[in-house]
């Protein structure tokens, strides 16, 4: 029991310290591939503890909704954070449902900040919001397939038996099934986290926006949270990506040396990831949003194979 | 041919699904594909790693004459028709495919159920006891026939017809090595040429339909009829 | 050896038009080739008919009675169109059909393509009926194929590029089927024993083994091959691309796509219909070819009567005579074989004809549209007219013309099989066909005199139309017995009885 919450608070520490650090290092490698110099990977921070210092200004026409979206985001992705296997293939949290729990904490995330965009009258927090759900309404499907395939080939839906699968199988990698739910995951894994060519998170034009348009109104503290949560949904599905294909040094618990060594295996495998990540964004353009079903498309096609080839072989 | 230890026949079955694998995932981004020089050099890749799974299929069954039909894959499919198709597409022009006919999340959901045809089709084609290399092989080739196929249909450039036409022609050479370990060395050897004077025949009227009807939409070639 | 020389015979042509610095030299080469091919196809037949069947360099080249009878076609389709070609082109080039200098298009490299290009077609339509491995006659089929695109558009007009393109990708397609089929033959042959890779596509080797043959894979093979090479054929629904391949070639090589070709499709076939038959019995294979045949029958007779454009009947001829061989194929046994193979002999010599007065008609009236046709032929050209009708009323299968026969056997084969619902459709189609072409033809040809000018005298053309019109009548009543002995051979090797 007592062990069960060192964990948990310890995976919570790993999330919300390490989130704004890999939102840092994506930001300064991109802007080193562009010849530039960057912001510097602690600028996150920086700009975290800047936003918890100012003041809020709220519209006037804003409900309760308003106020409650940045804690419900906020805490809806720390939860689903608690509950993937980060270091240890033993995910602190096993709330009932495992991988569908966690798709379902993600999707309330969004469906809040939708309706926070919504809620703040501005028509460019409208604009976000249809866009945001037109694309999540086509990632979700793909993303539930990528992870139903994995689940069969782990014999359930939660995180810790599918991590725990997977270890000690290094090819395992390479069976059909896998590497198309892979294909469909990454994939998605761009469209949740608004990464080019999806969407551009560095973009100040409000009609090329989807996820900045819904926080437009935000300031102070709520911003914070909400970025925050964006960083560590980012995290989170980057992690679930690595741990649940390339469960390379999980470790079977978090005790002794396991908790250090694990976290040493994650660091380059994530520093890897996000080297793809910036190479994708640096060799491709923003898509049109009429474009970006047909990306999709090819997601959940790669998903439904992968689950279907399961059956197959 | 001696044999190095490590490259064991699980480990050869292993590169050889994930590699046609790939193959799948190319052909499917193809029917995604708007831009036609991305088709070219997706065609490429693909044909890269077709010959990848021939050498493995030769080193593995100690077949030589296969390693000849991987070699000319690369040379024929990898380098030549690529840059033929670029040249012409540098000098005609056109950079960008229109609309096909039927909308592209729609022909990519459609390309799914192909692979799924082609799977069911290659199930029928093994016996239990005969197990052998390349199971997966074989059911991605029938994919890459039907769905190379189906994009004939869809698309209206010329271009991209032929470039279909010619990943029809990997999925046949991909079923011949996983079904029968590649044919006679001299019907490969005669089936390469016809593809690399196809390519250039197709090319050479290529560029003479977009001389005369001012673009490759096929869909203007309708003066013929009854 | 024979085999050798009728290889290359042709290629040697190719190349002596090619290097070749005017037009005379190009004829006088391509006529001096077409004679040594047909007297070696000649002395083939002679030697299959004496010694039975010839096997070539390891069992590489075979040929028997079928593959002697269709080199036989070939070589004489190509004999009389290079005739006719030599006063073809030289009328097309003094009407300037071939291009002025300031087209970019010189004359000479028109010539030069075409004197080049028809050698290299009639080569691999040869060198598929003598080669006996299967994968082999693909590749010599595809090379049919990308020989002749070019001279489709020949005359580089934009209807012509447009015949080209679908003539190629439906084509390519459809051969692509007929590989995966060759494919799944060569992998139903694989187990068995003792079976070579170079042999395992062997056809005589399969045909000797058929028993062995794994069914279901068979079974598969035979349906691709029967799309594949069907569209090869232009047997409907794959007949969309043979209207406009053959009204926009130049006549000649319209006349060599119609017969040649079409029998060298037809062999590709037969072959494979050999081995299926030997391995699944007849019912299979046969259920598939009449609903074809009977198919492409059916389709060509609408399209027949509300025709404008006198090639493109002709082409749609062509899918109807296809479909009654793949009709006679289907009924089999020993009537439907030898009805097969008289009609393919003699749909070879009516066919091209028709075509070459086609030719001699478009030329003169400058136009390939009935309604552009105002005055009678037979008065402004009394030989072509007579020739033309006379050829049409063969084809149609008027007695006393031999066409009559072969489709009555056929129609015999039908009822004496129980197939009596495919006679039925068989007469029923052939009416439809006979009302149609005879509208059509004869309204052309004898219809009130216009104002057009008589023909000039046309030695080359008309030779050519003379022969073959000579032969026409003459094979109706008496077919020569070395002949007749090589139709019977192949057909025995068709229902090997």
């Amino acid at each position: 029991m007592i062990e069960r919450l060192i964990e948990n608070v310890a995976q919570l520490i790993l999330l919300l310290a390490l989130a704004p650090l890999v939102t840092g290092v994506i930001r300064t490698l991109k802007a080193r591939f562009q010849t530039r110099r960057g912001p510097g990977i602690f600028q996150p921070y920086r700009d975290l503890r800047k936003h918890f210092g100012k003041s809020m200004v709220i519209p006037e026409t804003a409900s309760w909704i308003f106020t409650a979206t940045p804690w419900v985001v906020f805490f809806s992705t720390v939860i689903a954070g608690l509950m993937i296997p980060m270091v240890a293939a033993d995910a602190p949290l096993g709330l009932f449902g495992g991988a569908l729990a966690v798709i379902f904490l993600l999707g309330l995330g969004r469906f809040f900040l939708a309706l926070g965009g919504l809620d703040s009258g501005s028509s460019f927090g409208g604009l976000g919001s249809s866009r945001e759900m037109t694309i999540s309404a086509l990632a979700e499907p793909a993303m539930m397939l990528a992870i139903f395939t994995v689940a069969i080939g782990a014999g359930s839906t939660g995180l810790t038996e599918i991590a725990g699968a997977a270890i000690g199988q290094t090819w395992r990698f390479l069976a059909p099934a896998q590497m198309l739910a892979f294909a469909a995951l990454a994939l998605v894994l761009i469209a949740e986290t608004g990464r080019i060519p999806v969407d551009n998170p560095a973009t100040h034009l409000e009609l090329t926006m989807i996820h900045e348009a819904m926080i437009l109104e935000y300031s102070g503290p709520y911003l914070a949270l909400i970025e925050w949560a964006a960083s560590i949904k980012q995290l989170v599905l980057m992690t679930l990506l690595i741990n649940c294909f390339w469960p390379i040094g999980l470790q079977p618990a978090w005790f002794g040396f396991g908790a250090l060594k694990g976290i040493a295996w994650l660091l380059p495998k994530l520093f890897l990831l996000v080297c793809a990540i910036v190479l994708l964004e640096t060799v491709n353009a923003k898509m049109r949003l009429f474009r970006v079903p047909e990306l999709l498309a090819v997601a959940f096609t790669l998903g439904a194979l992968a689950l279907v080839s399961t059956f197959l072989f | 041919m001696l044999m190095r230890p490590f490259l064991t026949m699980q480990l050869g079955d292993r590169i050889i699904t994930l590699m046609a694998a790939l193959v799948l995932v190319l052909q499917i981004a193809m029917v995604a594909q708007r831009w036609i020089v991305t088709h070219i050099r997706i065609f490429a890749a693909q044909s890269f790693f077709l010959a990848i799974i021939a050498a493995t299929i030769a080193w593995l069954n100690h077949a030589p004459h296969i390693y000849v039909a991987a070699a000319l894959t690369l040379v024929v499919k990898v380098v030549l028709v690529p840059l033929l198709f670029e040249r012409l597409v540098d000098r005609m022009q056109i950079h960008k495919e229109i609309e096909p006919i039927v909308n592209v999340p729609l022909s990519v959901l459609i390309a799914g159920g192909l692979t799924l045809v082609g799977y069911v089709v290659a199930e029928s084609f093994y016996r239990p006891e005969e197990r052998g290399l390349g199971h997966n092989a074989l059911a991605v080739a029938i994919s890459l026939f039907l769905i190379g196929f189906f994009t004939i249909i869809n698309r209206r450039k010329a271009l991209t017809q032929v470039l279909a036409l010619l990943s029809l022609e990997n999925g046949l050479f991909l079923a011949a090595i996983s079904l029968t370990y590649g044919m006679p060395l001299i019907v490969e050897l005669g089936v390469f040429f016809d593809v690399l004077v196809a390519a250039m025949v197709l090319g050479i009227l290529v560029y003479r339909i977009r001389e005369s009807f001012e673009s490759m939409d096929v869909s203007r070639l309708r003066r013929l009829r009854g | 050896m024979l085999i050798v020389a009728l290889l290359l015979i042709p290629i040697a042509a190719a190349a002596a038009s090619f290097l070749a610095r005017g037009r005379a030299l190009m004829e006088r080469a391509n006529l001096a080739a077409s004679v040594a091919t047909f007297s070696v196809a000649v002395a083939l037949g002679g030697r299959v008919l004496a010694s039975g069947a010839i096997s070539l360099g390891n069992g590489f080249f075979f040929a028997d009675s079928l593959s002697a009878l269709v080199i036989l076609l070939t070589a004489a389709v190509s004999l009389v169109c290079s005739t006719y070609s030599i006063g073809y082109l030289r009328d097309d080039q003094n009407s300037g059909a071939l291009g002025n200098d300031e087209d970019g298009r010189e004359p000479l490299r028109q010539l030069r393509m075409y004197y080049s290009l028809t050698p290299l077609f009639v080569f691999s339509m040869l060198f598929m009926a003598v080669a006996n491995n299967l994968g082999v006659m693909w590749v010599a089929i595809e090379a049919t194929t990308l020989a002749s695109i070019f001279l489709v558009t020949f005359y580089g007009k934009v209807t012509s590029l447009e015949a080209a393109w679908k003539y190629a990708i439906i084509g390519g397609v459809g051969l692509s089927m007929a590989l995966f089929g060759t494919l799944v033959a060569y992998y139903a042959g694989h187990s068995l024993a003792g079976s070579e890779a170079l042999h395992g596509l062997n056809w005589s080797v399969l045909a000797e083994h058929a028993a062995q043959l794994d069914k279901t894979s068979m079974r598969l093979a035979f349906a691709l091959i029967l799309l594949g090479y069907g569209t090869k054929a232009g047997l409907a629904p794959m007949h969309t691309w043979k209207p406009d391949a053959y009204s926009e070639a130049p006549v000649p090589s319209a006349a060599i796509l119609s017969s040649a070709m079409l029998n060298c499709a037809l062999y590709g076939l037969i072959r494979f219909y050999i081995l299926t038959s030997r391995s699944l019995g007849t019912e299979y294979p046969s259920r598939l070819l009449l609903l074809f045949g009977l198919l492409s029958m059916g389709i060509s007779v609408p399209f027949v009567l509300v025709q404008k454009n006198y090639r493109r009947l002709l082409a749609y001829h062509t899918i109807d005579h296809a479909g009654i061989m793949v009709t006679a194929l289907g009924l089999g046994g020993a009537l439907g074989s030898l009805g097969l193979m008289l009609h393919m002999t003699f749909h070879t010599i009516a066919k091209s004809l028709l075509f070459l007065c086609a030719g001699n008609v478009q030329q003169h009236f400058r136009t390939d549209l009935f309604s552009g046709i105002k005055g009678s032929v037979l008065r402004a050209m009394p030989l072509t007219g007579v020739i033309f009708l006379m050829a049409m009323l063969a084809i149609i299968g008027m007695p006393p013309f031999s066409l009559f026969q072969s489709e009555f056997l056929i129609v015999r084969a039908a009822f004496d099989g129980g197939h009596a619902l495919t006679g039925v459709l068989f007469v029923l189609f052939g009416t439809g066909v006979f009302a149609g072409a005879l509208l059509h033809v004869g309204g052309m040809i004898l219809g009130p005199a216009g104002d057009m000018p008589v023909a000039g005298p046309r030695p080359w053309r008309n030779g050519s139309l003379l022969v073959l019109a000579a032969a026409l009548v003459v094979i109706g009543f008496w077919v020569p017995a070395p002949l007749l002995e090589l139709i019977r051979g192949a057909a025995q090797v068709v229902s090997g009885q």
